[in-house]
């Protein structure tokens, strides 16, 4: 039987200042149901509302008006957040990385590890393991700075995948990348996701690109759903 | 007077005395740091960053008890507390300076790009975010609170009036106006004051590399300005935590004066009667002695002051953006150069001008208003200088570049480009000089055309006969530091920048 991970009833996002009346609608009404182990792909033009969307179900943004669930417990109703955004048990791969400057690869991971509440003595097989999985292994006291853009982008995900989220989000962190390194690393999440199980929404401007992880794509225009594709891919 | 660098001078620094002093000046500087350190860094995120009630309106008011003269916090705490010697210097001195650590800081919140924090806010909610975000702040403050340090050694005004109204508190500033006022040698005031400069530039320079490293939170493109944090239940507490400084640098001060200026006792006890009518009367009375009897000095202190900052800041300009846009080098070392006028003690400046002008050639000048122009723009042309310094290196080197090929000159890209995108920092810089400009003493007191300003009339008035006419002067004087930056922050759209 299949499990819902997300579930959108009615969801609509406003502009966060100006008037209540006049606020432009950034994204809505959206009904969504994904299932846990999807992969879903979200397009669509710049400003359609794709990020509005994943920072909602994060709770980065606060909705006006409708719910996000999450594997059946309510995050938010209407502007209330019911789950804090570090109670949801969600990773989250920004774009551009925004990683930390001032922390190497492993205490990039550590500090995360820390603020999850992991064990110390727990911490350093994790790191250990994740870095090995990421491909970053050897790469422990080296800064952001000091990594390409495809190790950066693979501490970007270790980071979201270190603490076992059941969902992660991805925000188009793809877009920098050059098209070798992309299809590894689309590869390599690919694997992790197969491996571990989590949910997937992944933002992008490069359908074709990720379509071959995907099991669904979602269209987005002037914030609303206008299309919903299901296929096939290798790992759902 | 006389001149020439004696041995014995030299000498002198490494004796007993001296090493006492420049103990306990140090213990005055470290103390005052640490308090701006421990009150400022909460208050500048507080107000730049969280949904503490107030913020918005906090923060401003939050740079007031940098703006008094440390002396006004002196003399307003003095009748209320028993505390008195180097104690009562620290806490005066720490709670003044505390605005510079809180600026430094909510600046540095306020440059931490939006994603990196929501990574984690993601992970561990406003704990992790604090623990992320600290070691990137903390270079800013630790800058902030080195500036603290060279203004509390460097103070003369509020050691010198503790130490009138209690033990003696003797610091290196009062040791090189003494040595100054014994034998007029200004080689020997210098020599004296070696060990101080050493002291003030061994904290400066490590805070402009300081400076510079908060910049690690900003190296990203696409940065993204990081939203307001929800405190929670912790709201309440937070306020009153951000009122503690305001209330010790600022409100009791001012409230004090005013009560002073109305002729009601230092201590005013519950249930004791005040005739109103008759505090009134005082109040309205001691409000136009003072303007009758100091209107020269409140029309000179502004005077200068508008001089100084008019002069100062377009200096500024041109040197700040020397600074950012010359080899890298060349940069630094121009840097260095400027902060020189701050890492010398203000009294030591005031014997410079006394040694360089007062000759019969420069006679006329020395004896007139410009010489405190002259004397206020060359102390405080660093603020400027580093402030814009800060503005241009935020400032996209592109929009210059393109400027450049186009054919625009260097004078016509730095008042035509450069120029209109600073005006928040420019008058930002404006008003810091005037303000600096408006409670200078230690410099003014030596250099007889800077003597007849208004805080020279409080700190003679103070040792002289305090009454109510003396706090309704340091009032009239607070109102005249205060106007302009009020007055942008009212009416003009662009915020006022005192911090890049």
């Amino acid at each position: 039987m299949s499990t819902k991970a997300i579930e959108i009833r009615g969801l609509e996002v406003h502009a966060p200042s100006g008037p209540a009346k006049s606020r432009p609608r950034l994204l809505g009404p959206v009904d969504l149901d994904i299932e846990q182990g999807d992969h879903v792909l979200l397009i669509g033009p710049s400003g359609s509302g794709k990020t509005t969307l994943l920072r909602a179900i994060a709770g980065l943004s606060t909705p006006s008006i409708g719910t996000v669930s999450l594997f059946g417990e309510t995050a938010s109703s209407g502007s209330k957040l019911a789950l804090k955004p570090e109670q949801r048990k969600l990773g989250y791969l920004f774009q551009g990385g925004a990683l930390w400057p001032h922390k190497t690869v492993a205490k990039t991971l550590g500090f995360a590890l820390s603020a999850g509440g992991v064990a110390k003595p727990e911490r350093p097989a994790r790191i250990a393991r994740m870095l090995e999985m990421v491909q970053l292994d050897g790469k422990e006291t080296q800064l952001p700075s000091e990594l390409s853009g495809g190790e950066a982008q693979r501490l970007n995900l270790a980071r979201a995948l270190i603490n076992q989220p059941q969902i992660v989000l991805f925000d188009e962190p793809l877009g920098p990348l050059d098209a070798p390194l992309r299809s590894a690393l689309i590869e390599r999440i690919a694997f992790l996701q197969k491996e571990q199980g989590w949910t997937a929404v992944h933002v992008t401007h490069d359908p074709a690109g990720a379509m071959g992880i995907a099991n669904r794509t979602l269209h987005i225009d002037a914030g609303k759903i206008v299309k919903d594709e299901l296929h096939d891919s290798a790992s759902a | 007077m006389t001149s020439g660098m004696s041995f014995e001078a030299l000498a002198s620094l490494f004796d007993a005395r001296t090493m006492a002093l420049l103990g306990r000046t140090l213990g005055l500087g470290l103390g005052a740091a640490s308090i701006a350190l421990l009150f400022g860094l909460p208050f500048g995120f507080l107000v730049a960053r969280t949904n503490m009630p107030g913020a918005a309106l906090l923060r401003p008011i939050g740079a007031v008890p940098l703006f008094l003269p440390s002396l006004f916090l002196a003399i307003a705490w003095a009748p209320l507390v028993e505390l008195r010697g180097g104690l009562a210097a620290t806490l005066v001195l720490g709670f003044s300076t505390f605005p510079l650590v809180a600026l430094f800081s909510a600046r540095a919140f306020e440059r931490v790009d939006a994603a990196k924090e929501e990574a984690a806010l993601l992970i561990g909610g406003l704990k992790a975010v604090l623990r992320m975000e600290l070691p990137l702040v903390l270079p800013s403050a630790f800058a902030g609170a080195s500036v603290a340090f060279a203004f509390a050694v460097n103070d003369f005004a509020t050691p010198d009036y503790v130490s009138s109204v209690g033990p003696k508190f003797n610091v290196y500033a009062d040791e090189i106006f003494a040595n100054w006022n014994l034998v007029k040698n200004p080689s020997r005031a210098l020599v004296t004051a070696l060990p101080l400069i050493a002291l003030t530039l061994f904290t400066l320079i490590p805070a402009l590399g300081l400076r510079r490293k908060d910049s690690l939170a900003t190296l990203d493109s696409g940065f993204r300005k990081p939203g307001t944090l929800d405190l929670g239940s912790l709201r309440i507490p937070a306020l009153l935590f951000a009122l503690i400084p305001l209330m010790i640098g600022a409100f009791v001060p001012i409230g004090r004066l005013l009560l002073e200026s109305a002729g009601l006792p230092a201590q005013l006890q519950l249930g004791e009667g005040v005739d109103l009518a008759a505090a009134w009367a005082t109040m309205q009375s001691s409000f136009s002695q003072a303007l009758e009897r100091s209107r020269a000095d409140l029309a000179n202190s502004i005077l200068y002051a508008t001089c100084a900052a008019a002069i100062a800041v377009p200096i500024g300009l041109v040197l700040g953006h020397a600074i950012e846009r010359a080899p890298r080098r060349l940069g630094r070392t121009l840097e260095l150069l400027c902060l020189l006028p701050l890492a010398f003690p203000a009294i030591l400046f005031g014997i410079g001008a006394v040694f360089v002008w007062s000759t019969p050639a420069t006679a006329d000048l020395y004896d007139s208003g410009a010489m405190a122009v002259m004397l206020f723009a060359g102390r405080y042309v660093a603020f400027p200088v580093l402030l814009l310094a800060g503005a241009v290196a935020s400032l996209d080197r592109r929009l210059e570049e393109s400027a450049g090929l186009s054919g625009a000159g260097p004078a016509s890209r730095l008042f035509r480009i450069v120029t209109p995108e600073l005006r928040g920092s420019l008058a930002g810089s404006f008003v810091l000089v005037f303000v600096f400009c408006m409670r200078e003493l230690d410099s003014a007191i030596l250099v007889p055309a800077a003597n007849h300003t208004a805080i020279l009339r409080v700190f003679n008035g103070v040792h002289f006969g305090r009454d109510e006419y003396v706090a309704a002067l340091a009032l009239l004087l607070i109102f005249a530091i205060l106007l302009p930056g009020t007055l942008w922050s009212l009416f003009a759209k662009k915020r006022l920048e005192v911090m890049r």
